[in-house]
């Protein structure tokens, strides 16, 4: 019942960066996008542990935790705060905008690995798919304020490129796992970027 | 690494070639740069075999922990680099794979497999072919569990037929359908085969095609004829081939019974059904099968029908209440409606005729629409003779006969009690010498109810006992029944009359008790109000319960302990009509209570709430007795002597005159006149009365002769003086109170101030007296109305001086009628002796104040 709601609540973020002949704010995007890290933010924890819970164990142990396991294409989110903190809002901006194009594109992939894992399981398929969605609306939210900023927006890339068809059904449980795990740390952390861009910029 | 041929044809049958050399590989240097790698990866395995894990760690130090489903497994080490684990019976765990993971002791990732456990094909059991038509055959099989997994289609089906070599992949997992060849193959040998990614398992069945023919169920069927007690059944079947005979079965449901017949059909069928219940509803059903080779039965094809309407076959069971209403009988007739099977169809009305026993050319008739179940008649004293018959859409019932007989009989019967159980009251009477048809039992199944829901039950003449049940008795309730005999002439006389409880309930009420007789030894308790007929249990009698504070309990009476643990005295009545009680031998000024509970066999009344008295004090009544007339009486007499105080002052104690206390005295003193002293009493005799009437207007000449001639008034009065009850005239001595004699008879006839007597004595004349009083009372005198009437004593010595006319009686008569004379009493010698002067003014002040005023 939420996930339609919720992509009802992301059309018009969507779109807002697409209509053309505004005038150029950056406090409205940084405000819508900030709006949308909060409300993912609050799903991110829920997504790993659904995601945990159909995978059997190890990872469906209670307090499973495997920090070590990493994926090479998916830039980890875990930065010390002294260089978070000296990176301009270009870098900040720059640095979410392709983690979160790297989600998408991992995201998706995780919802056909499972798709085939666990066919029998569609709640897990619609939370990974609504997933999904928002990162893409929190790219397109991005976006708008790096045009406002007057940014250059960084070209999109085929993160994933031919490595991940040939992995082991376990493999694919672990890159699960670690897709969903990153995709909350990058949600924390961009509800940071954007706090502290929203803080410059109040609307 | 061997090679063998896979023919689809030749299934069971496999040539496989030798193994190859064995080659050696190095693992190391084959993987890539990962720490630590665990094989087989995404192997599929079926439940029960045997697996063998293992891991390969680039460094040989590493403490690495292998686990299955977070269980960790025991390995056998073979190189420092590679461990082995063997799984024996590896379990089937979920369809979505089995987690083996291993992990270093030093934060390195943690590397697994997924093992795919399968469950094991199982043979298709149940296998069976038929055909219901002979042109398509259906078979049938049990699959057994589902073999799918993640990396394994589930199993799938081929069924082979091995005489015509054709072969068909089934869509259905449990059944498949096969064409019957069109040049009637009669002969069948299948193969069904289940087929996964590890194993294979086929069954074979080999069959006639005639023989496993199982036929559609019958269709079209229909009644004919169908009368009270008769029917016919027709069916048809489908046909399968001209040549094949059917073996029908049909079966009859109806009134709780079954029949079946067994009927050999080749396109239609029949079956007469007989023997039936008019107006019943009936089920039938048919099925069929190959009556040559038996395979299975058809289903069931099923359709009801109702035989047609009968007359009823019995007469209703009818019985009456008799009331006499002012010279008239009101015969309530009921009866009971007609059981299916003897109604044979819907009961439309019943008819009652009524016929005059008396008067045999009067009869009545009523018609009653039918869902009733009485009615009432209003009759004369006569007896009549009623028919009841209930009526259907066919025909009449047999008549129900019941006489009402003009004579009430209402003989009197003793009642018996009867003890009731759960299932009912078991009733037995005394069997009749006499012609008798049969007994009826009457009772009302509401008995306290305004409606009483009257109800009987009929028994037949040899009958003497019955056990009358209902779903309407209660516990704690009196139910009443009459046995009435019927004789041959169909007349009910009542013969006998039992009561009881089907449970006897303890007593739920207390009696509303009066105390009465209060009495400081004694009260006496009652109930008349209390009805023992409508209580839950048969009263055998009352407990008084008495509690005291002495708490002593005398003869007659015992002592009880209570539920509160209260100590009293109990009396007990045995009698339940005695509804009076006297409590004795109790305390003066003591404090009891009481309660007063009925008892039966099966308990008391309820130990509700003690009524609370008091005896009064022993000595009070007896106080109350005298003491209440005597303060009447005192009362009484003071009244009286209040009201009648002045008779009893003059009767008792009249005042005694005292001629020192005169106020002529203190008027002869004023006039300084030292000669005038007073005479006594003793020393003169009245002997005459001077009656002066005085004229309006001449005050001033009262001493002329003409106009104040003194008149004298004799005393013994004549015939032409008295004139009957007149103006009342009262001699009266001037030393009483004026006021009292005013008030007294005398007060219509006032009079002025006079001398009195002993004063008169000193004046000689009438003339001298009057010429003093006229000096001395001029004013008073104006004040007395004119034309009155003032008296004066004249001595009888001044009256013998002034030559009286009369001669006037020595002996005065007593005065008559209203007229009286105050006696003046003899002063005693003392008291004659002239007062002081003082004193003597004082007095005469005194009496003046109360009487007129002169001054």
């Amino acid at each position: 019942m939420s996930y339609p709601l919720a992509q009802l609540c992301l059309l018009p973020l969507l779109l807002s960066p697409l209509s053309p002949g505004a005038p150029i704010s950056p406090a409205e995007p940084i405000s819508q996008a900030y709006s949308l890290a909060l409300y993912m933010q609050k799903n991110t924890s829920t997504l790993l542990q659904t995601y945990l819970q159909y995978q059997g164990s190890p990872f469906s142990d209670p307090g499973f935790s495997a920090p070590e396991l990493q994926l090479s294409s998916l830039p980890p989110a875990v930065v010390s705060f002294k260089t978070w903190h000296a990176l301009d809002d270009g870098e900040r901006l720059s640095h979410a905008q392709g983690a979160f194009l790297a989600l998408t594109q991992h995201l998706q992939l995780v919802g056909d690995d499972q798709r085939d894992l666990n066919p029998g399981s569609p709640m897990l398929l619609a939370q990974l798919g609504a997933a999904r969605l928002r990162a893409q609306g929190l790219l397109g939210n991005m976006a708008a304020i790096m045009t406002a900023l007057g940014l250059p927006i960084p070209p999109e890339e085929d993160t994933l490129g031919v490595v991940p068809f040939g992995a082991s059904a376990f493999e694919r449980k672990c890159r699960g796992y670690v897709v969903t795990r990153e995709y909350g740390h990058w949600t924390d952390r961009a509800v940071r970027d954007l706090a502290l861009l929203k803080a410059k910029y109040p609307g | 690494m061997r090679s063998a041929e896979d023919d689809a044809k030749t299934p069971e049958q496999s040539f496989w070639s030798n193994w190859s050399s064995w080659e050696e590989v190095d693992v190391q240097n084959s993987l890539g740069h990962d720490p630590l790698f665990v094989f087989p990866k995404d192997k599929l395995v079926e439940e029960g075999s045997n697996v063998t894990i293992c891991y390969v760690s680039r460094s040989p130090q590493s403490n690495i922990s292998c686990y299955l489903e977070g269980v960790q497994m025991q390995g056998e080490q073979l190189e420092p680099n590679v461990t082995v684990f063997n799984l024996n019976h590896v379990a089937f765990i979920r369809e979505t794979g089995t987690n083996i993971y291993c992990k270093g002791d030093q934060g390195d990732s943690i590397k697994g497999i997924v093992l795919f456990v399968s469950k094991v094909l199982e043979e298709p059991k149940e296998f069976s072919c038929e055909t219901q038509d002979l042109t398509t055959l259906n078979c049938t099989w049990d699959p057994g569990s589902d073999t799918g997994l993640l990396k394994q289609l589930s199993q799938s089906y081929t069924l082979f037929e091995s005489f015509s070599g054709k072969k068909t992949l089934c869509k259905h997992k449990s059944w498949c359908s096969w064409e019957v060849a069109p040049e009637s193959q009669e002969m069948y040998n299948f193969t069904l085969t289940a087929e996964n990614y590890l194993r294979k398992r086929s069954v074979h069945l080999l069959f006639n095609l005639t023989h496993r023919v199982h036929p559609m169920a019958p269709f079209s069927v229909l009644f004919t004829d169908v009368s009270t007690t008769n029917a016919t059944m027709t069916w048809k079947v489908h046909s399968t081939g001209n040549y094949y005979t059917l073996l029908c079965q049909v079966k009859l449901y109806g009134e709780g019974e079954v029949t079946q017949h067994n009927v050999s059909v080749e396109v239609d069928g029949e079956q007469l059904f007989s023997g039936l219940e008019p107006d019943t509803e009936y089920r039938a059903q048919v099925r069929c099968a190959n009556a040559n080779h038996f395979w299975k039965w058809s289903e069931w094809t099923h359709q009801n029908f109702t035989t047609a309407e009968a007359a009823p076959s019995e007469a209703p069971d009818v019985w009456r209440n008799v009331k006499s209403v002012q010279g008239h009988s009101v015969v309530t007739l009921f009866w009971k409606p007609l059981s299916k099977l003897q109604a044979n169809g819907k009961i439309l009305f019943y008819n009652i005729v009524i016929e005059n026993l008396d008067r045999s050319s009067s009869s009545k008739f009523l018609s009653i629409p039918a869902p009733a179940n009485g009615t009432e008649l209003n009759l004369d004293q006569c007896s009549y003779q009623i028919h009841v018959t209930a009526h259907n859409s066919v025909g009449t019932s047999p008549a129900s006969v019941i006489i009402v007989s003009g004579d009430p009989g209402n003989k009197e019967v003793e009642e018996e009690r009867v003890k009731g159980t759960e299932d009912g009251f078991s009733l037995s009477w005394k069997p009749q010498p006499g012609n008798v048809t049969g007994y009826i039992v009457e009772w009302c199944d509401r008995p306290r109810g305004p409606l009483c829901d009257l109800q009987w039950k009929s028994v037949g003449p040899t009958t003497t006992s019955t056990v009358v049940s209902s779903d309407a008795f209660r516990p704690g309730v009196q139910y009443n029944f009459r046995i009435y005999g019927i004789s041959t002439e169909r007349v009910p006389y009542l013969l006998e009359k039992k009561t009881g409880y089907s449970q006897e309930l303890a007593p739920s009420d207390n009696p509303q008790v009066v105390m009465s007789n209060l009495t400081s030894r004694s009260f006496t308790l009652s109930w008349k109000d209390y009805s023992i007929e409508s209580q839950p249990s048969f009263i055998q009698g009352y407990h008084v319960y008495l509690k005291s504070k002495a708490g002593q309990c005398h003869s007659g009476s015992e002592k009880a302990v209570l539920s509160d643990d209260a100590v009293c005295c109990k009396y007990k009545i045995d009698n339940p009509k005695q509804k009076t009680f006297v409590v004795e031998n109790l305390q003066p000024e003591s404090f009891y209570e009481f309660l007063v509970t009925p008892y039966s066999s099966v308990g008391e009344g309820p130990h509700g709430a003690f009524t609370k008295v008091t005896t009064p004090d022993e000595y009070s009544p007896i106080l109350i007795r005298v003491i209440l007339p005597m303060v009447f009486c005192i009362l009484l007499i003071m009244i009286i002597c209040y009201l009648k105080s002045q008779w009893m002052k003059e009767k008792c104690y009249p005042d005694i005159p005292d001629p020192y206390k005169s106020s002529v005295l203190s008027l002869i003193k004023s006039k300084e006149n030292p000669r005038l002293t007073i005479m006594n009493i003793k020393d003169c005799v009245p002997d005459s009365i001077e009656v002066l009437n005085k004229q309006e207007g001449t005050r001033k000449s009262l001493t002329e002769t003409e106009s104040s001639k003194p008149t004298y008034l004799y005393l013994l009065p004549t015939e032409e003086s008295y004139s009957g009850p007149g103006p009342c005239i009262c001699f009266e001595n001037f030393t009483y109170n004026q006021a009292a004699s005013d008030s007294a008879s005398c007060g219509h006839v006032p009079v002025a101030p006079k001398a009195p007597p002993s004063q008169l004595a000193l004046l000689t004349s009438p003339e001298n007296l009057l010429k003093a009083l006229e000096e001395n009372y001029m004013n008073s005198l104006g004040e007395i109305p004119a034309g009155e009437t003032s008296l004066n004593y004249v001595s009888q010595l001044a009256s013998a001086m002034t030559g009286d006319k009369f001669s006037l009686p020595t002996n005065p008569p007593e005065p008559a009628l209203c007229s009286e004379y105050k006696m003046q009493m003899a002063i005693p010698l003392g008291l004659a002796s002239p007062p002081s002067s003082g004193s003597s003014s004082l007095s005469s002040f005194t009496l003046l104040d109360e009487g007129e005023h002169y001054h």
